[in-house]
């Protein structure tokens, strides 16, 4: 009995998960940098974009570049929801994410077939093309201006206790809640046969295929699943901004998730885009406010990123001899 | 009636244009399969380089200078930058060109400035010209001829001359090429510095028509992927169709929902056609 529980702790403590869950919960308590309560939920919230993400960039290895569309069809969705139809927490979030990832879905049967260079060119167009619709459809969108007003009201059991979220501190911890438990299903989906099905793609499409794989299908299901995860950030987003506005679908948002994922490593390590998202936001967070040409150094960083270090950060610190493989 | 042939002549004109900058975009992809992320910028120096020269050189000499200074630009990031890339995952290709055009955007804002400017259109093609049916711009005519025959230019380059030939080659089988000798890296320099100029050449024609801002890049790169993605990738024609399609689509319901319609045709042609519309044949086939 003892060593069965015995068994669990030592599983528990030696996942990073639980040290990463761990830091973030204690994050508003540390002196000084606690303070940033908005920043700490913003990179939450990119963190489990980039997660998402990265089930299709590093696991299944198809690169797109248009994923803020989801990101942002997630966003107005649940925007939209709450200013036209009924107010609330979870009723809007609930139809944001349904939107956002029928939206993937939908432009996954386009695009499923494809890979390498053509999947990124649709992936872009297409994100274009929502881009446009939110930035001129303003009778629901809002236009240029966006939504706003998109409050946070309380969420719990009525009459037992309920959590006012308009806080910043319970906003951040029931962000916090959110991505725990994604990044446990994130990790479950990769790990699980599904999860090899897609590595198997990521190595050799061909041979997936000739195996007895429909690869097309799998490859949709990874697209919908990362575009689920993006709608998911992108409604806590809209949240934490009380307001939606067109930039949120634009493509620069869509370089910058996968900035993220390789920042950190995600090519390499299941934990390297949480890394890549945490850095990216408050490296560009600290630059835009000191800097007005912050823009220079920021496309230089890129560059600098790709040619150097192009396996990221994780990437260089699990070096070994050989390719490192993301399993 | 008129409108409408007005409309029409509108989106031919801006529609070869576009199929310049597309042309250019396409070249690079087709043969590095790198998706060029700095070729809206390298249209934006273009403009730029021309809006400087312009006051003091006059136009002639302007736009071969200027065409030359952004293909020299396109050389040096072939050579520093995405040279490295080559055959890796696309996405490194196109996050590189990314960061450079981010930062290039930021150095057209220190140098030039955040305003927009305007650019005059020379003195010997200003005012109106009568064609009959409809008076029209003397400018946007000359920007059409010109354009045209740029396009024929690089025709006549892919397919009438060795070099095209192996530029082709190469794009088929970069293997072989070189095994028969051929300096494949150096062509390959050579074709961002074409596509590059493409891009710079349709920045300075442009600009007298446009007022030139820093983000006018970003502008004009969304188009080169639709008609790429329309026309089909690498393909020579398909970047000419696919660039009067957009023009002419864009032209005829000036509205608030235009710039959505080319990607409604993308979205419809890929149903019909999943590889573009001249996107059956490989690579570059003309």
């Amino acid at each position: 009995m003892n060593s069965v529980v015995w068994q669990w702790c030592r599983k528990i403590l030696g996942s990073p998960m639980f040290w990463i869950a761990g830091f973030f919960a204690i994050f508003p308590f540390i002196p000084y940098i606690g303070e940033f309560i908005s920043m700490g939920t913003e990179v939450l919230i990119w963190c489990l974009f980039a997660m998402g993400f990265n089930i299709l960039l590093g696991y299944t290895g198809l690169p797109s570049f248009g994923h803020g569309a989801y990101f942002g069809i997630g966003a107005y969705a649940l925007g939209i929801t709450f200013k036209h139809l009924i107010q609330g927490v979870w009723i809007p979030l609930i139809l944001g994410v349904l939107v956002g990832t029928l939206f993937t879905a939908g432009v996954g049967l386009l695009i499923a077939r494809k890979r390498g260079i053509y999947f990124a060119l649709l992936t872009i167009a297409f994100s274009q093309m929502f881009f446009f619709v939110a930035f001129r459809w303003d009778e629901v969108t809002g236009g240029e201006t966006g939504l706003s007003g998109v409050d946070r009201m309380s969420v719990g059991i009525p009459s037992l206790f309920s959590i006012d979220l308009s806080s910043g501190l319970n906003y951040y911890y029931f962000v916090l809640a959110i991505f725990a438990v994604s990044m446990l299903v994130i990790w479950r989906i990769v790990h699980s046969p599904f999860g090899r099905v897609l590595q198997a793609i990521r190595e050799n499409e061909v041979r997936t295929k000739y195996v007895g794989y429909n690869t097309t299908a799998y490859k949709w299901a990874s697209f919908t699943l990362s575009g689920l995860f993006a709608s998911l950030a992108g409604c806590l987003h809209v949240l934490l901004q009380n307001a939606a506005f067109p930039e949120v679908l634009e493509w620069t948002k869509s370089g910058d998730v996968v900035m993220m994922t390789l920042l950190g490593g995600g090519m390499v390590n299941f934990y390297g885009s949480i890394l890549g998202a945490s850095i990216f936001i408050i490296f560009r967070d600290l630059l835009s406010s000191f800097w007005e040409s912050w823009l220079l150094l920021y496309g230089s960083v890129f560059v600098i990123i790709i040619l150097f270090i192009p396996n990221g950060i994780l990437g260089i610190l699990t070096q070994k001899k050989g390719r490192a493989v993301l399993k | 009636m008129e409108l409408f042939l007005c409309y029409l002549t509108n989106g031919i004109v801006n529609g070869l244009i576009y199929a310049v900058v597309a042309l250019g975009f396409t070249l690079i992809l087709g043969v590095m399969q790198v998706i060029n992320f700095s070729h809206g910028l390298l249209f934006a120096f273009g403009a730029y380089f021309s809006f400087s020269l312009m006051k003091y050189v006059g136009f002639w000499i302007a736009l071969p200078i200027s065409c030359f200074f952004v293909g020299v630009m396109g050389i040096l990031i072939e050579r520093l930058a995405v040279r490295r890339v080559y055959g890796k995952n696309p996405l490194f290709g196109l996050l590189l060109t990314f960061g450079i055009a981010m930062a290039l955007e930021e150095v057209i804002r220190m140098v030039w400035g955040k305003p927009g400017h305007s650019v005059t259109a020379p003195d010997f093609i200003a005012g109106v010209v009568n064609l009959g049916i409809m008076y029209y711009s003397k400018y946007r005519l000359f920007l059409a001829g010109l354009s045209a025959l740029v396009i024929l230019l690089v025709w006549i380059f892919l397919e009438r001359t060795p070099y095209g030939a192996i530029i082709k080659a190469g794009a088929h089988d970069s293997e072989m090429v070189m095994a028969l000798g051929k300096n494949l890296p150096k062509m390959r320099t050579l074709v961002f510095g074409l596509g590059a100029a493409l891009a710079g050449v349709a920045g300075v024609i442009a600009a007298p028509i446009h007022s030139i801002r820093p983000v006018m890049g970003t502008y004009v790169l969304m188009p080169a992927f639709v008609i790429v993605v329309l026309g089909g990738i690498g393909s020579f024609w398909g970047s000419i169709i696919g660039g009067l399609i957009f023009g002419i689509s864009t032209s005829l319901y000036p509205g608030r929902f235009t710039d959505i319609i080319p990607y409604v045709l993308m979205a419809l042609i890929l149903l019909w056609r999943p590889r573009g519309l001249m996107g059956e044949k490989s690579i570059l086939e003309v």
